[in-house]
């Protein structure tokens, strides 16, 4: 049994973690933190680079004003450490000595070469997990490829499929590839962190962001390895299927005919509007029948129909009979949502009044929490290196004149 | 093979993407999943439209290593021998609507009197309490409502969305975190709970610091295509290459990075033009520069180009296709994305396996998708330990029609 203390208020109190991870590896770090876990953000001396990335708040001054940041690394705590150094080495060493996780993002060899990879830290410690998130894995012929989240996108077949026929592929919003490497890497170490539970034994959990958006694709693996055709660009015609979206009066909507039923209420409520056109005729009773030649004819009465109603008009009807439709939220909207508000989703934190987005899930013993707000550049030094590392005050001085912390 | 999660059993109730994708990844590590399924309901055999080939495909990958047994929950005799399934279980999973679970008795409350330690895991479009509680959803209602859809795509066209469910794909990773957090508390605490997953709250979260921007600056928020909406850089895009629809994906930010990617394509003419020499400039004349890109990048073949770039350390990448993955890259071919496992007919099928590799607990997986109803012998005599005489009430009951 892992000795984590008395406190079992969130399912990884008492889990610490050490978080050397940049942009694949960040987002793990805020889950494991959300989550309960001791999250300590080691950053090198100056503050960690992503503190650059906006958006800023316009009421804070660097190096404290990113809102990246600051969603990043909830509830997490910062010291600086030059781990380049011999000194800064040995600190981390001790650092990895008292702890359950570590999370890194660098290329692969990396840390080895400091004398710092998992050969190194899990001899003083064969329960430590170490998750390392690459661009593509620890192995293989692209080990030591460069990455970004639109190359993640673009190696792991999503990007290929999202966008128009008769436009470049196209990326989701945000950092989904990254986001997707860093949801990955959690379950895995997750997983590890129970087999611990159990055995004391750690592990090296190897993460490529390839591996990782490729896996997330639904039909893009299975489309050509059971068909032998490639899943292509289809707009917001899912998959060519009977799921579409839609240009209406005030935006556009969603609305899926995922059912017979679905699609015979889409045409009575047309007709009933007198603008059916002969979509009542027999021969359009099969509900797959978007995908055949008729498609661009039913795509054209539909959408004049559409446009003479409201999302909310739509989207009542369809939920009133249990059809899955709504309406697409606009990014200004977001906050809107009265649902995620009712639920406790969306967090108001501080004189800033900022809105975080809150748990994934909610689970009934307590999981999810914001506790802290994300650390200043090494405002937990003295905390950590004093206090629990057991380093004089003196000895913490020179340190940061030396540059190591 | 050590296996982390042996000795789990998972009561499986979910069907389509993201519940089934969900308890695939707690059967890769050794959980026993036994899926319940339904004749009452071919429609959700726990994979969209199996009578297609790609439907087929789906259910393999997102079922494999799993048991399926075969239960009618609108007879007692189906509905009692459930309950005697979920007091041998750790983990209950569902991702019906809000009304279905409760009708069996089955809800929370319900199977925490059978099993007081169980893990129920409920998965919903929206969540089990608040007023959208009984709204319902697809992948792409969620995508929708949640803002992907009108984030993705370029600037000037209509909003595309993420082709796929990625909702669904995201709500099977947040369904699987959150049965694993469970089960790491009650190996702590001894105690069960409910998880109450809306799977537009797990999207919703990946939404990131959008929330924070809009309540701190109050900004509009558009679209932006291949281009990051902070912290970008250029060029930053898919450019198309030779051959037909072959495109390759560039990402510069560095003035450093500029000047490796100009000199591996050659340093031509207009890679000197002062306009492009710092990053801010490059940035606000991008439209321009991906012009410039494009006409060089049209001149090659996508590998070669991602090979030449990557030798600069320039992160590039080809927009792979399906058959791409599968067949042409030597890199996932090494390290076996894609795996055989035998049907039930011993036919080999193609799955993935998981996107994580753990050095001491990597996980299995030794066959594909179960055939409807087919461990029912397995399940009912030697998990519940059912006889003969016991078997034969429970069928004229219909039980298992």
């Amino acid at each position: 049994m892992l000795e984590t203390g008395e406190d079992n208020s969130q399912p990884l109190s008492g889990i610490r973690v050490l978080d050397l991870s940049g942009d694949l590896g960040v987002y793990c770090g805020k889950l494991l933190a959300d989550m309960g876990a001791d999250v300590i953000k080691v950053e090198p001396p100056g503050g960690d680079a992503m503190r650059g990335t906006g958006p800023f708040i316009e009421s804070a001054t660097p190096p404290e004003n990113s809102l990246h940041w600051r969603h990043y690394n909830t509830n997490k705590r910062s010291i600086t450490l030059d781990i380049t150094s011999h000194d800064g080495g040995v600190l981390l060493q001790g650092l990895a000595a008292t702890a359950d996780i570590l999370v890194e993002s660098f290329q692969p060899g990396y840390l080895s070469s400091l004398g710092l990879g998992y050969e190194h830290l899990s001899e003083a410690n064969s329960g430590l997990v170490y998750a390392s998130l690459t661009p593509f894995g620890q192995t293989g012929p692209y080990r030591d490829y460069r990455g970004s989240d639109l190359a993640g996108f673009a190696m792991g077949g999503y990007m290929y499929v999202t966008g128009w026929p008769d436009a470049p592929p196209n990326k989701l919003w945000g950092l989904q590839a990254y986001q997707t490497t860093s949801n990955r890497a959690f379950i895995g170490i997750l997983i590890a962190l129970y087999h611990r539970l159990a055995t004391g034994q750690g592990q090296q959990v190897d993460v490529s962001m390839q591996e990782a958006v490729a896996t997330t694709t639904e039909h893009v693996n299975t489309a050509y390895n059971y068909t032998g055709e490639n899943a292509v660009r289809c707009g917001f015609r899912h998959g060519g299927q009977f799921v579409a979206t839609w240009q209406c009066k005030d935006g556009y909507v969603s609305i899926t005919t995922n059912t017979a039923k679905a699609w015979d209420d889409l045409r009575a409520w047309m007709d009933r509007d007198g603008m059916a056109g002969d979509l009542m005729d027999e021969k359009y009773n099969d509900r797959f029948i978007l995908r055949g030649e008729h498609g661009s004819h039913i795509e054209e009465l539909v959408e004049a129909w559409t446009l003479t109603h409201t999302r909310q008009e739509i989207t009542d009807w369809g939920q009133a009979n249990h059809h899955p439709w709504g309406p697409v939220t606009t990014a200004s909207e977001l906050l809107d949502n009265e649902q995620l508000w009712e639920r406790g989703f969306y967090q108001e934190v501080g004189g800033e009044k900022l809105v975080y987005p809150g748990a994934p899930y909610k689970l009934s013993e307590s999981g999810w929490q914001l506790v802290s707000q994300a650390p200043q550049v090494g405002q937990h030094n003295s905390q950590v290196y004093c206090e629990e590392l057991g380093l004089s005050a003196d000895e913490l001085q020179d340190l940061i004149k030396s540059g190591v912390v | 093979m050590t296996l982390a999660l042996k000795g789990i059993r998972v009561l499986d109730f979910t069907w389509i993407h993201a519940g089934p994708s969900a308890t695939r990844i707690l059967s890769d590590q050794g959980a026993q999943v036994i899926k319940v399924e339904s004749n009452q309901a071919l429609s959700v055999v726990g994979g969209p439209a199996s009578n297609t080939a790609r439907g087929l495909g789906q259910r393999h990958n997102w079922n494999a290593g799993k048991s399926s047994i075969s239960l009618n929950m609108k007879t007692d005799a189906g509905k009692e021998l459930a309950r005697r399934l979920v007091a041998v279980s750790d983990v209950v999973a569902e991702n019906f609507s809000g009304r279905v679970m409760p009708g069996w008795g089955m809800d929370y409350e319900g199977v925490r009197t059978i099993r007081p330690d169980i893990i129920m895991l409920s998965m919903s479009g929206f969540g089990r309490t608040g007023p959208w509680k009984d709204r319902v959803s697809y992948g792409q209602t969620l995508q929708a409502w949640s803002g992907f859809t009108d984030l993705t795509g370029f600037p000037d066209t209509k909003p595309s969305g993420p082709a796929s469910a990625y909702s669904d794909a995201v709500g099977g990773m947040a369904g699987a975190q959150a049965v694993l957090l469970a089960l790491i508390q009650r190996a702590r605490t001894g105690r069960g709970q409910w998880i109450d997953l809306s799977q537009m709250e797990a999207m919703s979260a990946l939404l990131g610091p959008l929330a924070l921007e809009l309540s701190a600056n109050g900004h509009s928020v558009q679209r932006t295509g291949n281009r990051l909406h902070h912290g970008g850089g250029a060029p930053h895009g898919a450019y198309r290459c030779k051959g037909d629809d072959r495109w390759l994906a560039i990402t510069v930010f560095t003035d450093h990075e500029w000047a490796d990617f100009v000199g591996a394509i050659g340093s031509p003419d207009w890679a000197s033009d002062q306009r492009f020499a710092r990053a801010e400039s490059r940035l606000g004349h991008a439209d321009d520069l991906d012009r410039l890109v494009e006409s060089w990048t049209v001149e090659q073949n996508a590998e070669e180009a991602m090979h030449l770039l990557q030798a600069a350390g320039v992160a590039a990448g080809v927009v792979q296709t399906g058959q791409d993955l599968a067949e042409n890259d030597p890199h996932l071919r090494e390290r076996g994305l894609f795996q055989q496992v035998p049907d039930a007919a011993g036919t080999l099928r193609t799955i993935e396996r998981a996107p994580y590799k753990l050095s001491l607990t990597p996980g299995e997986v030794t066959r594909g998708a179960p055939e409807f109803g087919a461990d029912q012998d397995f399940v009912l005599r030697e998990i519940l330990g059912v006889d003969d005489e016991e078997l034969a009430e429970m069928a004229i009951a219909g039980a298992f029609d």
